[in-house]
């Protein structure tokens, strides 16, 4: 039996928050309502396979039940891989990966997010990124490529727009990371 | 001066929920020409009905304006009362605060309330100019058109026909029998479907009031209540029915083999053939796109001479006929014969279509061992392509293991979003017949929701768990192809709380049922419309479930949604009794609510006559010129040419232009400008 | 034929030999390569877009510029820059209002996101507008006998919606597995070839879960097959296949060794390119398909 069902500890209903469905769908998840729960979702979701607790059906249930702390107090919906295979396979076209992905909107709002996505984010920022290794130039080197990837870590100004843009944007807001107006940094590994 | 009594109904909670009653009812009292103001309860219930009785017996009102719910219902109910009463009961006119008012803003009361008082004017002004009518009969033919020959139009047809009426019965297959022919066995007493079928068939067959127009269409329809003008094409069968005996010879001898529609394309069936075993007429039908004319024999063309023995050369299938049905030197007409019949009500029980499979790709259709579950009934049928032992497609071998997979286009927003209700007990039942058969099969079942809600249904379904069979919930995610022709299914089992797989050897889609190809298309000619989800449409849902909107047309059976056939036959015979009604009353009242021309004011031009969608428009010679003329028995008060006349010569009793002004001078006074209502 | 590149960051700093790659096969192909100058990440899944919608879009957006300011499509290797600039774009395309406030913002470093330019799939692109055919003309080494397990990958599949390059029927692929036998291979059907790889957040969450996955699809492989290597469309695949088999023989849960490359990688080897330059990075042991195919 997969760890899905090991929550043991009982969910008291009525601490369920209601307005956490309008939260998700302004975030997002406009078609969450639509969802019927048949679970053809987690038949196609590889997060089930691998034993996440939390993946899209029971995700959306336990927004439709507004159990936002559930929700938070697990890191399942920072493991979803994006695959949209569930978005391919759903019958009521919820978007499951849009609702996932709303609420990982939601749990950024509260700061509930894994340091590896802060470093992300910041790397983001910091050098145009979300993946950069610094010493990355050697192996670039060996193949027979010039240092760096023509990319913002080669052209100063169009790192300097996307911070400018990424300032104009939710993330401002949320001190999740510093936003000044920095040039390449060292290393971001991620 | 007249004297309105405007008559306000509280419907309960249902307006009076959202409507301030009292505020309305004073507001009304001092609209120009009304005399009084009364509310009740329950206006249509006899105290309230008596309300208005008696303000007209008493000579308070000469008008009456009823503010309530939908006049589809309630109208002429408040239409006798005005009679009773003693007035014409076309001197009556219903504002609707419900439907299109308390219901629409419940949450919204002083908005509600506002808009009651505009309904209301808006009804009141239109009162002021309302004109005595008289209603008009028409005769009605003694004869019914039904469409469709499946279990519901077999059903419907008998009921008239042993009533006296004669029936017309159009069938687009060569046999009646529908889907219910192509079934093993049924639900919930799983008695043969053949077995109880067939004696039916029989009967609508011989039966000497039912015509029956088999391999035929309907092509246009015209008219109304009491007298439909119907035109069915009956399409060529290239073979001599009169002459046909059904021996079956030309179809042994015919070498064009086709996919078997029958048998759900997993055989091959000749392009000479007759529909199945058990069809009613058994008559051969050639499939003239698949004909291969064999000895060069073109249809309408004299045979060549053989050089040495100089006989005809002839077809394969003229060559085994032994009666000269199938005679290929016959110029038969390619679009068949053109018959008009002369009804004076129609059914239409049209029936449903089972979705292919080819669409469903995540359940990897391509392999021969996902079937549909229909094919699935013609595979467990004796008189299918393995005569009715369980085999899979693949290699004729007997699957071990069997997975049945629920919703395939139901519930589905990429198909059909209705549940198509028969496929959970469908489902069961097809497991149960093969478990009871090989009870070393393994069959599971994945559903989202085990919908048993039927007579005798959920005992049915605690029987097929008793028996073994594996109920799984959750929607199928995917099947992956395997060795051997094996199927792999993936599904995450809700109850468990796991992922699952299942390897099987035979995976079942239970489709959807949806409406027949061309439903939308019968139902243009007809003049019913059909649902978002393309079902034909009742008139109400609980109170007219077998009307349409056309007056004098019915619906039976699968056409209008999704059904069982215990339902279909009690829809298809509930049907025939409504359509019966008019035939035995003999003539029908038609509201005089029907268009007029003023001979002195139209100028002949014309532009009328073929914007009538009922041809109830020409144009005859009066003083040398032509004017437009209304026939009464056709025209169904639609409206079109009175808005359309360019010298508004023509009225439409009921609306004339003088009532529809009125009615929005008071539905928008005070917008844009003025003092609010 | 002129296309612009986009790199991705796991190309560009994780395996610049796929980066190479690509450099090395398009013009071998005669198709020109444009270096988008100043592109940045797509964005991809964990950042942007797990924090607004509209922020995702506007880092997308900015990239789509640098393509339509040369009038150019863009193409790349990498499943999840694929995946992210697609579903963004087709975000912006349908729904008016998001475009709006996209180019609301783009006022600020004086750009505008018009929608000309689309995101191709480097392997598809190949497939559709040079074709196996002309790809076996230009062939210098084939790979006759050699068996392939291709993955292409979830981003190249679903949602279908999104994509200009997109299969006939996602849950039965065959671009990549026609794009390997025009090379000479054979590309048989597996039971798991659609499944995820696990790479991605997932791997950065929790390697021990992902692993299950990448360990599922390399039994399917290994025992229905037995493939000579394992061929990716995706660049995140290819780190998974390329890295994840040492922990798992580690672990003992296998005892073999797959070599895995990107398509790219293999149809550049095939066209001649220097091996260390287009596979020098390779953690599995490609050298016995390398020199195979450069016997071929």
């Amino acid at each position: 039996m997969s760890s899905a069902q090991a929550t043991a500890e009982v969910i008291n209903l009525s601490e369920g928050e209601l307005d956490l469905v309008n939260e998700i769908r302004e975030l997002g998840g406009e078609e969450l309502l639509e969802c019927i729960q048949c679970a053809k979702c987690a038949a196609a979701c590889p997060m089930v396979l691998a034993g996440f607790p939390f993946f899209n059906k029971r995700v959306i249930q336990a927004i439709l039940l507004g159990l936002r702390e559930t929700l938070l107090d697990d890191s399942s919906i920072w493991a979803c891989q994006s695959c949209n295979r569930c978005t391919e396979v759903c019958p009521r076209k919820v978007n499951p990966f849009e609702i996932v992905q709303a609420m990982r909107r939601v749990a950024v709002r509260e700061f509930a997010l894994p340091t590896l996505s802060i470093e992300g984010i910041k790397s983001l920022y910091d050098t145009g990124h979300a993946v950069y290794l610094a010493d990355a130039w050697q192996s670039r080197e060996k193949v027979g490529l010039p240092k760096t990837p023509p990319s913002t870590v080669a052209y100063p100004q169009a790192l300097k727009d996307l911070q400018a843009l990424m300032r104009k944007t939710a993330l401002a807001d949320l001190g999740i990371i510093p936003m000044g107006e920095a040039g390449v940094t060292d290393t971001c590994e991620v | 001066m007249p004297r309105i009594g405007v008559y306000i109904c509280h419907c309960g909670e249902n307006i009076a929920g959202a409507v301030n009653i009292e505020e309305v009812r004073k507001y009304a009292e001092k609209l120009p020409g009304v005399a009084v103001a009364r509310d009740y309860l329950f206006m249509c219930s006899d105290p309230g009905q008596d309300l208005i009785k008696q303000d007209i017996k008493d000579g308070v009102v000469d008008r009456v304006v009823v503010a309530a719910c939908t006049p589809r219902t309630h109208e002429p109910i408040f239409r006798k009362a005005a009679e009773d009463g003693g007035l014409n009961k076309y001197l009556l006119e219903m504002a609707n605060i419900r439907d299109q008012d308390s219901w629409a803003h419940w949450h919204d009361k002083e908005g509600a309330t506002a808009k009651a008082k505009r309904l209301i004017a808006s009804a009141v002004a239109k009162a002021a100019l309302l004109e005595p009518l008289q209603d008009r009969f028409v005769e009605v033919t003694k004869s019914s058109l039904v469409i469709g020959g499946g279990v519901s139009g077999m059903f419907a047809a008998l009921d008239l026909a042993n009533a006296g009426y004669k029936v017309y019965l159009v069938e687009k297959n060569p046999s009646i029998g529908g889907n219910m022919a192509k079934l093993d066995k049924t639900f919930p007493t799983n008695d043969c479907s053949a077995c109880i079928l067939t004696p039916v068939m029989v009967q609508v067959g011989t039966h000497p009031n039912i015509e029956l127009l088999c391999y035929s269409e309907v092509e246009s329809v015209e008219g109304s209540i009491g007298n439909f003008k119907v035109k069915v094409r009956k399409k060529q069968t290239y073979v001599d029915w009169d002459k046909c005996t059904g021996c079956g010879d030309c179809v042994e001898a015919c070498p064009a083999k086709v996919p078997n529609e029958f048998n759900e394309g997993m055989d091959k069936r000749k392009a000479i053939y007759i529909q199945f075993p058990q069809a009613v007429p058994k008559k051969a039908v050639l499939d003239i796109e698949h004909c291969i004319n064999c000895a060069k024999r073109t249809i309408g063309t004299e045979p060549r001479i053989h050089s040495k023995t100089g006989e005809p050369i002839l077809a394969f299938c003229e060559k085994a006929c032994k009666t000269g049905a199938c005679d290929r030197t016959r110029a038969w007409n390619p679009e068949g014969e053109l018959l008009e019949l002369n009804v004076g009500t129609i059914i239409v029980a049209a029936g449903y279509k089972a979705m292919d499979k080819t669409p469903f790709k995540e359940y990897s259709p391509q392999s021969p061992n996902v079937v549909t579950a229909m094919q699935l009934e013609r595979i467990l049928s004796a008189t299918g392509p393995t005569e009715g032992e369980l085999k899979r497609p693949s290699d004729g071998e007997k699957p071990k293991t069997i997975a049945f997979i629920s919703c395939v286009g139901s519930r589905d927003k990429n198909y059909h979003t209705y549940c198509s209700k028969v496929c959970c007990m469908y489902m069961l039942k097809e497991a149960r017949l093969i478990k009871e058969k090989y009870p070393d099969t393994n069959v599971y079942i994945f559903f989202i929701d085990v919908r048993t809600g039927g007579k005798d249904f959920e005992e049915y379904y605690d029987y097929c768990r008793d028996l073994g069979i594996k109920i799984i919930r959750g929607r199928v995610g995917g099947v992956d192809e395997l060795a051997g022709d094996r199927l792999r299914v993936r599904a995450y089992d809700v109850d468990l709380g796991n992922p699952v797989e299942l390897e099987a050897d035979l995976v079942v889609l239970a489709t959807a049922i949806e409406p027949a190809p061309g439903l939308e298309e019968l139902g243009r000619k007809l003049g019913i419309t059909c649902g978002s989800e393309g079902f034909l449409k009742e008139l109400h849902t609980k109170l007219y479930p077998v009307e349409t909107s056309v007056k004098g047309i019915y619906i039976a059976g699968c056409a209008q949604g999704p059904k069982d056939i215990p339902e279909s036959v009690s829809q298809a015979r509930a049907a025939s009794s409504a359509a019966a009604v008019p035939l035995t009353l003999g003539k029908v009242v038609v509201e005089p609510l029907i268009s007029e021309v003023d001979q002195d004011k139209c100028s002949g031009c014309g532009i009328c006559v073929p914007l009538c969608p009922y041809s109830a428009i020409s144009l005859v010679p009066r003083d040398d010129k032509l004017r437009a003329k209304i026939d009464e028995a056709l025209c169904a008060g639609c409206g079109v040419c009175a808005a359309a006349c360019p010298s508004a010569a023509i009225t439409l009793h009921g609306f004339t232009s003088a009532q529809i002004h009125a009615q929005i001078e008071a539905l928008t006074a005070g917008i844009g400008g003025g003092a609010s209502v | 034929m002129k296309v612009g590149f986009f790199v991705g960051c796991n190309t560009s700093f994780n395996r610049p030999d796929l980066e190479q790659a690509v450099r090395y096969a398009y013009p071998a192909l005669g198709v020109e390569l444009d270096d988008l100058e100043g592109q940045s990440c797509c964005p991809s899944w964990g950042t942007m877009p797990s924090i607004d919608l509209v922020g995702w879009c506007v880092l997308g957006a900015r990239n789509y510029t640098i393509a339509e300011e040369k009038g150019l499509d863009m193409i790349t290797v990498c499943g999840s820059c694929y995946g992210s600039l697609a579903e963004s774009k087709y975000k912006m395309d349908t729904r008016p209002e998001v475009k709006a406030r996209v180019n609301e913002l783009l006022k600020e470093i004086g750009k505008e996101y018009k929608g000309t330019s689309r995101i191709r799939h480097a392997v598809c692109y190949l497939y559709k507008e040079v074709g196996p055919e002309k790809i076996k003309e230009a062939l210098k080494h084939k790979l006759d006998g050699l068996t392939i397990a291709v993955q292409p990958g979830c981003h190249s599949l679903w949602p279908s919606e999104v994509y200009v390059d997109k299969e006939e029927d996602p849950f039965h692929p065959k671009v990549l597995r026609e794009m390997c036998e025009a090379l000479g291979a054979s590309a048989p059907y597996y039971s798991r070839l659609i499944d995820c790889c696990g790479m991605g957040a997932m791997r950065s969450t929790d390697m021990e879960k992902s692993f299950k996955l990448v360990l599922r699809k390399l039994e399917s492989m290994k025992e229905e097959i037995n493939p000579d290597l394992i061929v990716t469309g995706c660049s995140s695949c290819l780190i998974q296949f390329d890295t994840a088999q040492e922990f798992l023989r580690k672990d003992r849960k296998i005892n073999f060794e797959i070599p895995a490359l990107h398509y790219m990688q293999l149809l550049a080897l095939c066209l001649g390119a220097d091996p260390q330059q287009v596979t020098g990075l390779a953690k599995t042991d490609v050298s016995r398909v390398v020199n195979r195919i450069l016997e071929g």
